[in-house]
């Protein structure tokens, strides 16, 4: 495998150099290519400026906030329990996970602690929203090289796990279930069952995108030796999650920083990849996909009975003081920092969001590539425009 | 090319898909709709249901009502309007003084701005405000999304039974109070 990697990056860096030496014989002016904010390749409304000569990107500048909703004001005349409404639709896609830091931010600062089985509870869905997110992400990056078949499948399997998402919480896609000291509500009857086989369904997609897409040759033309990222820039510049662990870097949230979260108390296995290329990129969120349902399974297994609640006041008032929870997220890294007054809303809240830093080195990545290879690196970054634009 | 074995592979799985759908049986059997083995739902002919928990639209128990206003100041986008007046009801215990009621005169929930996050039902102290998992309620014009209480009250009748909790929960059943 590594052989064919490193003969495809070589005669991918011959092919550079050859245009580039033709681009400057020929002396010629470039165009400036608009993608997006509206296309078909773009998910969402992200704007790439790329100044092109010939087939190669000269540079491009991303450009966001087409679609700012601003959050964080929004979160200044909410109260905290509304918050977790909004901040639903940050990314829409892994929606429960985006309620998890916030909530267990304002837990620290009220100095409440979820009860264990709330804490299984919600590590459950939060691993089921990130299997939901990047399944998707699975059949997509295949649509952007020219596949149609997988994304069909995405779509299909998905559906599994927003079914059960929604059993539990009453949303598919907001469920606005967490709560500050718990959960809304309990497991319904006969969901465990149905959660076991739901994740049986999800292995098996996993090993169907394998055979369908990562082993497909088009598909490793497309992806090996593009876009690659070496491990200390993409630190640099921010990076984080499965980004960054597809070069290589060791750093996942969930193992390095369990804060509120049980995935301390199972077994699983954080996935590197250390080639950096689009391809690692998709390799490891793969294999991430398979990690989560054999935590969510684990989590099933060993679910401790209890309330899912605890002892909080009818109206909350969080005490003053700030709080930083930083979560690994479906798309990297994600945090709120709250500052409080002791009053019933936020003082000011800052969300990171994992896609903004996610994106901000798509100026330094796209530098010198073709005009097709933008669409595979923008996809293999996998971001989502709600959590860019917030 | 080393590319065409992986174009002659895709080409085989969809393929294969598309066989699947259509002959869901196997060759041999006739075929009885061809569209048995697809994952799809007919829409208007066939429906999916919704699970019991499904936030689809909101109902309102009208009786339960105190006009507390609980569900209008914790709205999100204060999507819910209530309008009430005092009246007076008949005494409780014969010759008892008159007691003071309110009368709901107005109470609407504008689905059009509603985000759906069910805060209002959970807030509701009297179990005057459930979840529907019904989901056709689409109009033509925006303004008759706003449902009155009158329309409110008529999706009472859909609103299911609360399931039962997975084993080692010790939540409080909840129950729907008869109409």
């Amino acid at each position: 495998m590594t052989t064919v990697s490193d003969q495809q990056k070589l005669s991918y860096i011959a092919a550079q150099a050859a245009d580039a030496r033709v681009n400057l014989e020929i002396e010629s002016e470039g165009m400036t290519l608009n993608l997006g904010p509206q296309h078909p390749a773009t998910h969402g409304t992200l704007r790439i400026i790329a100044r092109i000569d010939g087939e190669q990107v000269i540079r491009a500048d991303p450009v966001m906030g087409y679609m700012h909703r601003g959050y964080e004001k929004l979160t200044e005349v909410r109260t905290y329990p509304q918050v977790t409404t909004l901040i639903n639709r940050i990314d829409w896609l892994g929606s429960f996970a985006n309620e998890v830091p916030f909530i267990l931010a304002a837990e620290k600062l009220m100095e409440v602690e979820a009860p264990p089985r709330a804490q299984w509870i919600r590590t459950i869905l939060f691993e089921m929203s990130r299997i939901a997110n990047v399944v998707l992400f699975l059949g997509d990056m295949a649509v952007q090289v020219g596949a149609i078949t997988p994304v069909f499948f995405a779509f299909r399997d998905r559906e599994h796990v927003l079914n059960q998402i929604e059993s539990v919480t009453g949303g598919r896609f907001h469920p606005n279930f967490d709560r500050i000291g718990g959960l809304k509500d309990d497991f319904p009857k006969g969901w465990i069952d149905e959660t076991r086989q739901v994740m049986k369904k999800m292995r098996r997609f996993c090993d169907e995108i394998e055979v369908l897409v990562m082993d497909n040759e088009i598909f490793q033309a497309r992806t090996r030796g593009i876009g690659v990222i070496p491990a200390d820039v993409g630190l640099s510049y921010g990076l984080s999650g499965a980004n960054i662990r597809g070069s290589g870097v060791d750093r996942d949230l969930r193992r390095d920083n369990p804060c509120g979260l049980v995935h301390d108390q199972i077994d699983w296995k954080v996935w590197t990849h250390p080639d950096g290329d689009s391809f690692s990129r998709f390799w490891v969120r793969l294999q991430e996909v398979r990690e989560s349902t054999g935590i969510v399974s684990q989590l099933l297994d060993s679910l401790p009975s209890g309330p899912v609640m605890a002892k909080v006041p009818r109206i909350i008032k969080v005490p003053a003081g700030e709080a930083y929870v930083e979560t690994e997220n479906p798309l990297g890294a994600m945090g709120y920092y709250i500052v409080s007054k002791g009053d019933l809303v936020p003082f000011r809240v800052k969300i990171r969001s994992a896609s903004f830093s996610n994106v901000s080195i798509t100026p330094w990545l796209l530098q010198g590539v073709y005009v097709p290879d933008i669409i595979t690196i923008l996809a293999s970054l996998y971001f989502i425009l709600g959590d860019i634009d917030r | 090319m080393g590319l065409v074995p992986g174009l002659v592979k895709g080409l085989g799985v969809t393929g294969r898909t598309l066989l699947q759908t259509v002959f869901p049986g196997g060759f041999k059997k006739p075929i009885p709709a061809p569209i048995r083995g697809a994952q799809t739902v007919q829409y208007p002919h066939e429906k999916d249901i919704p699970a019991p928990r499904a936030r689809g639209v909101i109902a309102l128990h009208e009786g339960n009502c105190t006009s507390c206003m609980l569900c209008v100041r914790e709205c999100p986008d204060w999507c819910i309007y209530i309008e009430a007046h005092k009246e007076k009801a008949p005494p409780r215990r014969a010759g008892g003084k008159p007691r003071k009621k309110n009368k709901l005169d107005r109470f609407d929930i504008d689905f059009a701005l509603c985000m759906f996050c069910g805060i209002c039902v959970e807030v509701c102290p009297f179990e005057a405000l459930f979840w529907s998992p019904e989901y056709e309620y689409s109009e033509p014009r925006i303004a008759d999304l706003l449902h009155d209480k009158s329309r409110l009250h008529e999706w009472m009748a859909t609103v299911p039974e609360f399931e039962d909790h997975e084993t080692g929960s010790v939540v409080k059943q909840k129950t729907v109070p008869p109409l």
